[in-house]
């Protein structure tokens, strides 16, 4: 996600830069008052970790790989200030030493890595944190949700900076960063949730963010999911790209017919003259009626039919396993 | 060109990066010019060209990967030439021709600067040009602790082999994760170990003291070279085409 030199036009690469450096300089103040003089060491770790890191690929699908971010990974350890400036020293140095990201570009890149993805992440991590049970369990699904936000919101920011700068169009560039990194994102929820489980048991002291009795993690031991959760998390892991991909990418679907649509037109069979039953299904054309914007619409439509399309399977998945049970 | 104030050299690098940046896509040969500058730079340094070759192989298919791309976005203008049903039009080819080019000047011009400035006289430089003391410090924190990791990383990536372990679908990545979680704590550790032996010798979170040398007229010459060049070649190319 690192924006080369050139990629964004003079007016964004400013106000970026803006935003950053005003970001940053309140960074600063916040994290001199908070952590006193253990900061820079713990800085300079986590920075040292996180450049590290971002140095793996992993696989994401069919040969592509995604890197990871580690911008809530900074920000559950040491509080969104100070994650601040731990993604800030590692996109500079990033875009000096190995020449990762533009010098030009970087009050985009922090922008986007930094600022928005903490951010944006840790809100939604507080949000979730107390929507979900106080317990580890909850805390770390709220960490590894969020995670994932975070990198869609960077992600999304940085197609808005490249759109607005001319340099892909605006529709496209949301269409394919944003479904590309929805995938990246799960690689950055998991490897998030694993290391701060893993720092959580061993050094509870370095999450800042852990504000649970320390006694609950001995609590929740290490219970192995068994077969059938393990099922339904996989399930519920694809519910929530389909319904991702429905809600958020399905509104810049292209609107031009499809192959078989177009070859029909252009034969002269016209959709109206299809058999009246279908003009009355509620969802017709992938839109909900009632709704002005056609995105909106379009994007509802897909999230009701997402929902209705895997009620209706597990359903039958339900009706048709008990059925085998009974007569075996 | 290794003996150049880092300042000069940070400054210099910084700045022509920036108007490389700020050069309208047209005419092109003001970035040809702007090459052959760097190239002039590089060479004054005596760095080998192998070394930077390797050095900006390493950065340029990521730049270019997504670059090859951004011309068939770009619909509106005359079409140049097609792939079957794509199209390239003119104006996705300036696209092209504007981003890349800024990108691959961008990388070399870091490159050659890191190539001739060792790692603590850049954070020097920067400290010494009045860069925020925190990002200062973190930075060279980073690098100490970077070397920690990078043992430890290297431990790992060995047991790892040896254990036939490879990333291979999105389903290894928790136990990357944990991985990662154990790689942080061994180097937290070992850097805590660091940070308390400092403490104990009178490490209080200052910055060390201002003791570098001053900037010399060699320094001022060079950056003063680097600017002419630059601005001539900028301001030739606006009087071109106004």
């Amino acid at each position: 996600m690192h924006i080369p030199d050139g990629f964004v036009d003079l007016p964004i690469a400013a106000a970026t830069g803006v935003i950053a450096a005003a970001v940053v300089v309140g960074a600063v103040r916040k994290t001199g008052k908070d952590l006193g003089d253990r900061t820079v060491p713990l800085l300079g770790v986590t920075a040292a970790f996180i450049f590290a890191a971002q140095m793996l690929n992993f696989p994401v699908v069919a040969g592509t790989s995604g890197h990871f971010l580690g911008a809530l990974l900074a920000a559950a350890l040491l509080g969104p200030w100070a994650a601040t400036l731990t993604l800030t020293v590692v996109l500079i140095a990033q875009a000096l030493v190995m020449a990762d990201g533009g010098v030009t570009a970087l009050g985009a890149n922090v922008t986007n890595m930094a600022v928005i993805a903490v951010f944006a992440g840790y809100g939604a991590f507080l949000l979730l944190k107390r929507l979900l049970p106080r317990t580890p369990t909850g805390y770390l699904v709220s960490v590894a949700v969020a995670s994932w936000l975070s990198v869609v919101a960077a992600a999304a920011a940085c197609a808005v900076e490249l759109g607005l700068s001319g340099t892909v169009p605006l529709r496209t560039a949301l269409a394919t960063m944003v479904s590309v990194h929805m995938v990246i994102g799960i690689g950055e929820a998991l490897i998030t949730a694993a290391v701060v489980s893993a720092v959580l048991v061993a050094r509870p002291d370095l999450v800042a963010s852990f504000d649970l009795p320390r006694e609950s993690i001995r609590r929740a031991g290490r219970k192995r999911m068994s077969g059938a959760s393990r099922v339904w998390s996989y399930v519920a892991v694809v519910f929530v790209i389909a319904a991702a991909l429905a809600l958020f990418v399905s509104p810049f679907a292209s609107s031009s017919p499809d192959g078989l649509e177009s070859v029909a037109q252009a034969h002269g069979i016209d959709a109206s003259q299809a058999t009246p039953v279908w003009q009355f299904s509620p969802l017709g054309d992938y839109r909900l009626p009632g709704i002005e914007s056609e995105g909106v619409s379009a994007a509802l439509a897909g999230l009701i039919g997402t929902i209705a399309l895997f009620a209706l399977v597990i359903g039958a998945g339900r009706v048709l396993g008990r059925k085998r049970t009974e007569s075996g | 060109m290794h003996a150049v104030d880092a300042r000069a050299k940070i400054i210099g690098f910084i700045g022509f990066t920036v108007v490389v940046v700020t050069t309208p896509p047209r005419p092109g040969w003001a970035f040809v010019l702007y090459a052959v500058l760097l190239a002039f730079v590089a060479a004054l340094a005596r760095l080998s060209p192998a070394h930077l070759a390797r050095r900006v192989l390493v950065v340029v298919p990521f730049v270019l990967m997504v670059a090859v791309f951004l011309p068939f976005f770009h619909r509106s203008g005359d079409v140049v030439f097609s792939l079957g049903r794509f199209e390239v039009t003119d104006e996705g080819l300036l696209v092209l021709w504007n981003a890349g080019a800024k990108a691959l000047l961008g990388v070399v011009s870091m490159i050659v600067l890191t190539s001739t400035t060792t790692f603590s006289e850049l954070v020097e430089g920067f400290e010494r040009l009045r860069a925020p003391k925190v990002l200062v410090l973190t930075v060279s924190f980073m690098h100490r602790y970077g070397y920690l990791f990078l043992e430890e990383s290297r431990r790992m990536q060995r047991a790892m082999a040896s254990r036939n372990f490879r990333a291979r679908w999105l389903g290894n990545v928790p136990t990357l994760g944990h991985m990662l979680g154990a790689l942080f704590l061994r180097s937290y550790n070992r850097g805590e170990r660091v940070y308390v032996a400092m403490v104990s010798r009178g490490y209080e979170g200052a910055i060390r003291l201002e003791r570098g040398e001053p900037f010399r007229a060699a320094d001022a010459l060079f950056l003063g070279a680097v600017f002419a060049a630059v601005a001539a070649i900028r301001v030739s190319a606006w009087a071109w085409s106004a």
